[in-house]
């Protein structure tokens, strides 16, 4: 494939620099990644009434999300059957239909073409309108989020999120009301591979002590500690790190959801108030995870901080380029105030002028851009922390690391992202369900760790 | 705004101008601290909204500062952002990056009591290590007071002009 052999060694945990820089694999990223997965398109919240809608992204493809009058959510691509122009230009809105601004067709808020100009006189009423709908594009919903899917063999979202949803139902559906999102989303340009932030998000707990130190000195509070990577925390102690099949994954960090907000108070009160209810709900462990924080990714190209409760789309723009979309995340039951000041605390922290997020960009770009050198592409990029301190585990699915400052959840992605390249077919994925986590070779690690502690 | 407005007066309107000016040199300097201390009230609400692409017809009200916003800050919480600056371990302001305002269309009205609202355009250009190079336009509606000889803003809204942001970031201050 593309000449360039072992884009991902599972076995040694490295991979080779042209997945941030070259074209062919980022077309075939396009093809076997993008169509092919549920990618995120928004929440319920942010489209709450029938006849609303949202533009957005799937990948470099424009697509038109709208609540239908019977309650279910339809989405299709943004451009004309006719000449290809682009339907709708707004962000959001109300619309019973969208008109075309190029000649004037008219698609209804499923997508279908209802009505053209001078459809009798011009087009003799031979045109059938019933085969020049938009293009649809699946969509199915878990917990009000809403996702969209380019190819009819890929499983149902559930499964997609598979083993994964019993993490997020930890903090999506929590103690009864679940988590919305806020809008309208910041949007801005970022020169960097769509997988750089992705894996910062799903599994970098490493960077934030070094990245993030002068924000974290200022912030104060629970993680001001990390910052500079002190030698004497006790790590190990302070959270865990999760991948799962396909490639979802996080970090986290104990009794720290909101330790990123200055002005706190309604959301840990939120969190204090609710946390028994998830305890008999789920469990202590999920109890613990959800006044945890969260550094999550969604594969491929959705992540959030639960806690810090920014959420975030790494739209891709070409190999060399992402359009960020950042959202807030709130509980859908708290009060007015709380929601706001969540929003406010995490846009200060992770928005466009974020003060921790701010940080971060040029450690993208630069992971991206060092590689338009050969000498330099033709090396590769590691990702060992802590191997072999990670597996199956009695309580937690999926494979659990020991530590959130480590690459588990690294590692699950891109073994994940090679499976999905080098298979055909979501048959071809389907296929190794039972085997996925053998790389992961320590299989006694939970147990002996366990039993060593009694 | 509306038309009624009173003009400040030329010598108001000089005075405004060369308070953006000195303003503007601080902040080209990276005399954040100053800056804070010298030219923003303690009662500050500093805000950029964020404004949505919408269609004519759409009869939703703009947003407020109860909704989403890139800065939505009180005095304490520029005082963050600015202290941020000195901790000496923001890596991508080592070395420094460059940054240089063109502030132009000052129009200052009086609104009694020492107020007043200013209205002006800002051209940002923002240079970092050895090719980066980005461009912001923004329109600025300020409320100043006079504080002795010279104006302290205690509101200011930033009007950014691209719905999609092309640059890493936009932490500087305007
Ligand atoms: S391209 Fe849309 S109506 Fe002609
Ligand atoms: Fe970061």
């Amino acid at each position: 494939m593309l000449g360039i052999p072992n884009l991902v060694d599972n076995v040694a945990s490295n991979q080779s620099r042209e997945i941030f820089w070259d074209k062919d694999v980022y077309n075939l990223e396009l093809e076997r990644i993008f169509a092919r997965s549920w990618l995120f398109l928004g929440h319920e919240s942010l489209l709450p009434k029938p006849g609303d809608f949202i533009t957005t992204y799937m990948a470099e493809d424009k697509v038109i999300l709208s609540h239908q009058q019977d309650g279910s959510f339809r989405a299709f691509i943004n451009s004309c059957t006719h000449r290809g122009n682009q339907i709708c230009h707004a962000d959001s809105g109300n619309a019973k239909a969208f008109v075309c601004n190029y000649h004037g067709w008219v698609y209804g808020q499923d997508g279908s073409l209802v009505d053209v100009p001078l459809e009798t006189r011009c087009y003799h009423g031979q045109l059938d309108k019933a085969k020049l709908g938009a293009k649809h594009i699946r969509v199915e919903t878990y917990k009000g989020f809403i996702f969209g899917c380019g190819d009819a063999d890929a499983p149902s979202l559930e499964e997609y999120l598979g083993e994964f949803r019993w993490y997020l139902d930890t903090i999506w559906e929590g103690a009864g009301g679940g988590l919305e999102l806020l809008g309208p989303p910041m949007k801005s340009i970022l020169a960097c591979n769509w997988k750089v932030p992705a894996e910062n998000f799903v599994g970098d707990g490493y960077h934030v002590g070094w990245t993030h130190a002068g924000a974290l000195m200022q912030v104060g509070g629970e993680l001001a500690g990390l910052a500079g990577n002190r030698a004497d925390m006790p790590f190990e102690k302070l959270g865990f790190q999760f991948t799962t099949r396909h490639g979802h994954g996080f970090g986290v960090i104990n009794n720290a959801a909101p330790a990123i907000h200055v002005k706190r108070d309604g959301w840990a009160k939120y969190l204090a108030d609710t946390r028994a209810e998830v305890g008999r709900k789920f469990g202590p462990e999920r109890e613990e995870l959800y006044v945890g924080h969260w550094n999550c990714s969604l594969f491929p190209s959705c992540s959030f901080l639960y806690g810090t409760n920014t959420f975030k789309v790494w739209h891709p723009r070409g190999p060399h380029e992402i359009e960020v979309w950042t959202y807030t995340m709130v509980p859908r039951d708290a009060d007015a105030e709380t929601k706001s000041m969540i929003q406010r605390e995490a846009t200060r922290s992770f928005g466009t002028a974020g003060t921790l997020e701010s940080d971060d960009g040029e450690n993208m770009s630069s992971s991206t851009f060092v590689n338009r050198g050969t000498i330099t592409r033709n090396g590769r990029i590691s990702s060992s922390m802590g191997v072999g301190f990670e597996g199956p585990h009695p309580v937690f699915p999926g494979i659990v690391g020991s530590s959130f400052i480590g690459e588990t959840s690294h590692r699950g992605f891109y073994r994940f992202w090679k499976e999905m390249l080098d298979a055909p077919d979501w048959k071809a994925v389907k296929a190794n369900d039972d085997t996925w986590d053998s790389m992961f070779t320590n299989r006694n690690y939970w147990n002996d760790k366990v039993d060593a502690a009694e | 705004m509306s038309g009624k407005q009173t003009l400040a007066g030329l010598d108001v309107q000089s005075a405004i101008e060369m308070h953006y000016r000195s303003e503007v040199r601080m902040l080209q300097n990276g005399q954040y601290r100053e800056w804070l201390a010298d030219m923003v009230a303690e009662d500050i609400h500093y805000w950029m909204p964020i404004y949505e692409q919408r269609l004519i017809r759409d009869r939703r009200p703009d947003p407020t500062p109860d909704d989403a916003a890139i800065y939505n800050d009180d005095y304490g919480e520029l005082k963050q952002r600015v202290e941020r600056l000195y901790t000496g371990t923001v890596w991508m302001e080592d070395p420094p990056s460059k940054i240089r305002y063109m502030v132009g269309n000052v129009e200052a009205f009086d609104a009694g009591d020492g107020e007043f609202e200013v209205y002006s355009n800002v051209v940002v250009y923002r240079n970092r290590r050895q090719l980066e190079v980005t461009v912001h336009t923004l329109g600025r509606e300020d409320k100043l007071r006079r504080v002795g000889d010279g104006f302290q803003v205690f509101r200011r809204k930033l009007l950014i002009d691209a719905r999609v942001t092309q640059d890493k970031n936009l932490y500087f201050f305007c």
